[in-house]
């Protein structure tokens, strides 16, 4: 195993390191800069040093220097946690991310605990009922939960609950906590809005992991040795969880690090739709003014948590599961 | 059965000497020339003390001959332990690839024998088959419980576990 994790953590070093380079290379490849914009707003409203200024914002934000210059302050500064200026409010990237990034990763692992933890019970309750009515329910969710787009989903909640409950559920906590420091009524406040987003951003992982977790135990409860178990007359419960449980999750496990970012991602437009105060609004306006700093650094960032997630889940795997495949074949 | 010794090959030992010494290398270097945030370097240091360990067990290994014979396996070395095939309580054999197709990967055979230690060894040691082949017999003779994972690679090693079921 300490073979494994070495090799592992060696492939996942550089892995970083290429991402890093990718993300900030394909963030400067637009032409122009962050501070085109903003001198284009200075000559618009007729300043005469608009030039001037925008040569000083250049300088201040390094951008006079070579890509790779700025790349390599970038990289060291993040082992530093410094991740340099950002273009938009000219304050350094660590204090615009400081909360947001708390507040994303709360909801995100609030969200992927809720997508196991639901898909779990209704995964095995739709496998060990196949064809009942319980198990068409819970396809027919399943099917409507892939179909339906995030942000759709969290539009007609937002119109539902305005205008048949008169609740507004938009937002990560109530307003008068906005710019206010952790607190115990703010960290209640955000639990109560954490809901809505933990069930609109959760529905589609959801769905997918009950049609793995049920197709995958189905395969299972058909093997001889269920089949020889039951004849053995051991109790369904005990038969269930005995083995084709055990070897129907190596998919959830294995899904950890494609959760991640399947969840970030999926999160920024439903961020923006439920005004939620996470990385994803922020992340696409760093895009949009090609605010190379702020951009990079979340990006490097959902890398990073990609790279732990697909490493912990191929440690756990490695630990449940330490079988040779050969076209699945040998595993009956 | 005249004894056999096997040990790992230099390639091997080399190849692993290479991967410390990198592993040590990226986390050591940001550590020592860098101003390193502390939770960074909290992580660098367990990244440093990982390729540390794994370092001393590939010296370990290089250090370590292993002798096969009808009644024993002797792991003759600095660590050195002794299992003996008619007191076999455990046996393990797991595969490990870090390909997501799961191919090009290796073995890993854990054996002990009552009160003694667990011998771990590879598959790129000399003579792993000849190991795997006298302990599965082992484990036969002895009616040792094996995993449905030790006996899916022992089938995929061509070694018979037919009588070996474990029982649900």
């Amino acid at each position: 195993m300490l073979q494994y994790v070495v090799r592992r953590l060696l492939l996942m070093i550089p892995t970083l390191f290429v991402i890093s380079f990718l993300v900030y290379f394909i963030i400067d490849l637009p032409p122009g800069d962050c501070v085109t914009s903003q001198i284009d707003e200075l000559v618009a409203r007729g300043e005469p040093d608009a030039l001037k200024r925008a040569e000083e914002l250049r300088h201040l934000y390094g951008l006079d220097h070579p890509l790779m210059h700025r790349y390599l302050s970038w990289v060291a500064g993040v082992f530093r946690w410094d991740f340099g200026l950002s273009c938009q409010d000219t304050v350094p990237v660590k204090d615009l991310i400081g909360e947001r990034i708390a507040l994303t990763m709360i909801m995100e692992a609030a969200t992927i605990a809720f997508i196991w933890i639901v898909s779990f019970v209704i995964g095995v309750y739709a496998a060990t009922h196949q064809y009942k009515l319980g198990d068409y329910v819970a396809s027919f969710f399943g099917f409507i939960g892939l179909a339906v787009p995030n942000f759709l989903l969290a539009l007609v909640l937002l119109y539902v609950g305005k205008v048949y409950f008169g609740l507004s559920i938009g937002g990560l906590m109530d307003a008068q906590y906005l710019e206010k420091s952790m607190s115990w009524d703010k960290a209640v406040s955000i639990l109560q809005h954490l809901i809505i987003p933990v069930i609109v951003i959760g529905t589609s992982g959801t769905a997918g992991m009950i049609r793995r977790l049920r197709a995958n135990l189905l395969d299972e409860l058909q093997k001889q040795y269920v089949v020889t178990g039951r004849a053995k007359g051991l109790s369904e419960f005990r038969l269930l969880v005995k083995y084709p449980l055990r070897h129907a999750i190596n998919p959830f496990v294995s899904d950890i690090g494609h959760l991640i970012p399947e969840v970030i991602s999926g999160s920024v437009i439903v961020s923006v739709v439920l005004s939620l105060p996470t990385t994803g609004p922020m992340l696409l306006g760093a895009l949009k003014t090609q605010d190379v700093n702020l951009a990079a650094t979340f990006l490097l960032l959902v890398a990073v948590l990609t790279v732990i997630g697909m490493l912990v889940s191929d440690l756990l795997l490695a630990a449940l599961d330490p079988r040779i495949r050969f076209g699945a074949a040998g595993e009956k | 059965m005249s004894s056999a010794d096997l040990r790992y090959p230099r390639q091997t030992l080399w190849a692993d000497y290479i991967r410390a010494t990198a592993g040590v290398v990226l986390c050591g270097a940001p550590l020592v020339a860098l101003d390193v945030n502390r939770w960074m370097a909290l992580l660098l240091g367990a990244g440093f003390l990982l390729f540390v360990v794994f370092l001393a067990r590939t010296a370990l290994r290089q250090r370590t001959r292993y002798v096969l014979a009808a009644d024993t396996l002797c792991a003759d070395g600095p660590a050195g332990t002794l299992v003996e095939w008619n007191r076999l309580d455990r046996l393990k054999l797991s595969y490990y690839s870090t390909k997501r197709d799961r191919s090009d990967g290796w073995m890993q055979l854990a054996v002990g024998s009552a009160g003694g230690r667990t011998i771990k060894i590879d598959s790129a040691l000399e003579g792993f088959y000849d190991i795997v082949e006298r302990a599965a017999a082992a484990a036969e003779a002895n009616k040792v419980e094996l995993g449905t994972a030790t006996r899916a690679n022992l089938k995929s090693m061509g070694i018979a576990v037919a009588e070996l079921e474990e029982s649900v």
